[in-house]
């Protein structure tokens, strides 16, 4: 279960910031899943599996979820990395404002445009994972 | 141990708090009754320096940020004390167990921490109006020299600008306000462009009272500006009522008894017994004293006189605003700094008075984002994490946070009901109903949109309107009524409960109607006038 745990994180991490997970940040995953325990149904496991094979099917999945059920289990997970990795001063240059730049205007657009692309295609993995569920 | 005192105060929060300090001022003998948790763990963990420094530093920054069983990962947004950060968990701690609360409809958060809510209070002070003081049913004289009192005990910072009727109003010995950041300031000169356009339509903007010291107080220092507000009480610039408590403790004649959960009382021979069961051992206990005087918060009271009055009304009125909050963008602000020395407080706040009469009127406090962490924000977003994060960290300079407030009335459809239940810890557990009605929800859903049309013009596009739980504003009044005619239930002019001798309500209960404003400031300012006025025997 550590293990899968480990894994998962290292995977969740990679997704949200595009960087690797060290090994305090993994331990304190591991210690918030015990704690937390979010349980996954049948739907949201085979959701969750999906997500873990590559980082953008876990972009995909995660920005069709955020529309169409925002507060699923699968996303809670991703959303407790993101807060352990907040919280931590390995990775605090993650989430500080950013200053401006050149690229601010067309960062900020072609995020959006990719968000939405992602969004799409998510939709899409979400309705044939559900066809097979039925 | 002492049992016989001249008052007996049940509860240490901003009414209690402030009752207390007046009494023992006066030289009487005085006992607080309380359950009086704190927070033994977080504070010792924060270190004393700014935010920015602290994220960049602190490698212990996930145990308070996060909390030690993470419960600072809120995923339930409804969930009664998710506002509130894992070292302010304590003033929630074992209120379901000791005084559970069940409604489907109304989410109310109690304290049994030592100093209250007062312990997460956003520091916001306003005076209430003559018309809004009239509504409430207190007397606009007797509360302004109350309010001056307080003000000059508890340090409060504002400026004198339009929105000083509405906040402040004539009181004296206000400090300077804190340095405002860069944010808010860009709001501030849009308004003073679009000012007068803006007033015609009863809309003003002005700098929030504070009870944050600018300059020190004995024992308090300024704040540091270090964006920790929401974390840690450093300094004790920012005042909170177990400050207060903490003082009184080193008077002799006043005694702090921790671990009591008041059950009632009844008057006997000149006296008020009043009944506490003790939390650490379970035991009944009687204290004795000439005058009673309950603050244990409307909820707290409610329940304390309906068990004493023997259940003769088991049901009663309940007051709460309503509150919302709308997350702006505010475009001039894209791709600016955040300064790294800021407060975490509300600085600006927005009236809408449509009527022009300082009454019903709509208030909009207005914040920053940054030290409640981005990955609240990210939530709140409708995109995937990933995509979210990159977004925000580049929008969130330009985030500005409007907590919209609403003023409140009674209503049948709004009450709470003590039921008996041998299963809990006193024997009964309160239930409440609360629903707006279709009027109500008209009139407040128009005041949003009419708040976030202004917000527009000043500059801060509004994302989305996010309503809260009703009973998540922390405001709550009006289970009694002001009334001199000494029945149940109702609490005279002077604050004495209808029919007892010498028992006292200094907390929100008699309040007939609840101004959008923030009612601390006024809570603390009618305990001091209750206690004033039980000490002239009135």
């Amino acid at each position: 279960m550590i293990a899968d745990y480990n894994e998962e994180a290292k995977k969740i991490t990679w997704y949200l910031i595009s960087a690797p997970l060290q090994d305090e940040e993994a331990l304190r995953y591991v210690e918030a899943m015990s704690l937390l325990k979010i349980e996954l149904n049948h739907y949201e496991s085979i959701l969750f599996s999906n997500m873990l094979e590559n980082k953008w099917r876990m972009a995909s999945i995660d920005a069709a979820l955020a529309l169409k059920d925002p507060n699923n289990n699968v996303r809670r997970k991703l959303f407790v990395m993101l807060a352990i990795l907040e919280a931590s001063p390995n990775y605090t240059k993650y989430f500080l404002a950013r200053d401006f730049s050149v690229f601010y205007y067309f960062r900020l657009i072609s995020i959006s445009f990719r968000s939405v692309i992602r969004a799409i295609l998510g939709l899409i993995i979400l309705y044939k994972i559900k066809k097979k569920c039925n | 141990m002492q049992l016989n005192y001249d008052y007996i105060v049940v509860g240490s929060g901003a009414s209690g708090a402030i009752a207390a300090k007046k009494l023992v001022d006066e030289g009487v003998n005085v006992a607080v009754l309380d359950i009086g948790l704190k927070d033994e763990y977080y504070h010792n963990l924060i270190p004393n320096d700014d935010f920015e420094t602290i994220r960049k530093k602190d490698k212990q920054q996930y145990v308070y940020f996060l909390g030690k069983d993470y419960e600072g990962i809120s995923w339930d947004s409804n969930r009664v004390g998710s506002q509130l950060t894992p070292p302010r968990n304590f003033l929630n701690k074992f209120a379901d167990k000791l005084m559970p609360f069940g409604s489907e409809t109304f989410h109310p958060l109690e304290s049994l921490a030592r100093g209250g809510l007062g312990g997460g209070w956003g520091l916001g002070c306003f005076t209430f109006s003559k018309p809004e003081l009239e509504a409430v049913g207190l007397n606009e004289k007797e509360m302004l020299s109350a309010y001056q009192s307080v003000v000059s005990y508890i340090g409060v910072s504002g400026a004198n600008d339009d929105a000083t009727p509405y906040s402040l109003g004539d009181l004296k010995d206000i400090q300077n306000p804190p340095n405002i950041e860069e944010n808010l300031k860009g709001i501030q000169q849009s308004y003073e462009k679009h000012k007068k356009n803006l007033n015609k339509k009863g809309v003003f903007v002005g700098r929030s009272g504070l009870a944050l010291l600018t300059k020190d107080k004995p024992g308090r220092l300024a704040t540091k500006y270090r964006d920790m507000g929401f974390w840690s009480d450093t300094n004790k610039s920012a005042y909170r009522s177990w400050i207060t408590v903490d003082e009184l403790s080193s008077k002799p004649n006043f005694s702090y008894h921790e671990k009591c959960m008041v059950l009632r009382f009844y008057e006997k021979d000149n006296s008020v017994k009043v009944v506490v069961k003790r939390t650490d051992t379970n035991e009944l206990q009687v204290f004795s004293c000439k005058k009673l005087i309950l603050a244990a918060g409307v909820l707290g009271t409610s329940r304390i006189a309906i068990r004493s009055f023997d259940y003769k009304k088991n049901k009663l009125p309940i007051l709460s605003n309503p509150y919302s909050y709308v997350p702006c963008l505010q475009w001039r602000r894209l791709g600016k700094k955040i300064e790294q020395h800021k407060i975490s407080f509300s600085q600006l706040t927005l009236y809408l008075d449509e009527n022009r009469n300082n009454f019903d009127v709509g208030v909009a406090s207005l914040f920053s984002y940054r030290s409640l962490l981005l990955f609240k924000l990210i939530k709140e977003s409708p995109m995937n994490f990933a995509d979210s994060r990159i977004l925000m960290q580049f929008l969130q300079s330009s985030f500005t946070i409007a907590g919209i407030h609403h003023p409140e009335r009674r209503s049948p459809n709004k009450f709470i009901q003590l039921e008996k239940d041998s299963n809990s810890f006193t024997g009964d557990v309160l239930k409440g109903s609360y629903e707006l009605s279709e009027d109500e929800l008209k009139t407040n859903s128009d005041r949003e949109r009419k708040i976030c049309q202004v917000l527009k013009k000043l500059g801060c596009f509004p994302l989305k309107t996010i309503p809260t739980p009703y009973g998540a504003s922390i405001h709550y009044g009006g289970s009694m009524s002001f009334d001199d005619s000494g029945e149940f239930f109702t609490i005279s002019k002077s604050g004495k409960l209808g029919g007892t001798k010498n028992v006292y309500v200094a907390d929100s209960s008699g309040f007939g109607y609840l101004p959008a404003k923030g009612v601390t400031l006024t809570l603390m300012a009618n305990a001091y006038r209750v206690a004033k006025k039980s000490l002239k025997n009135e």
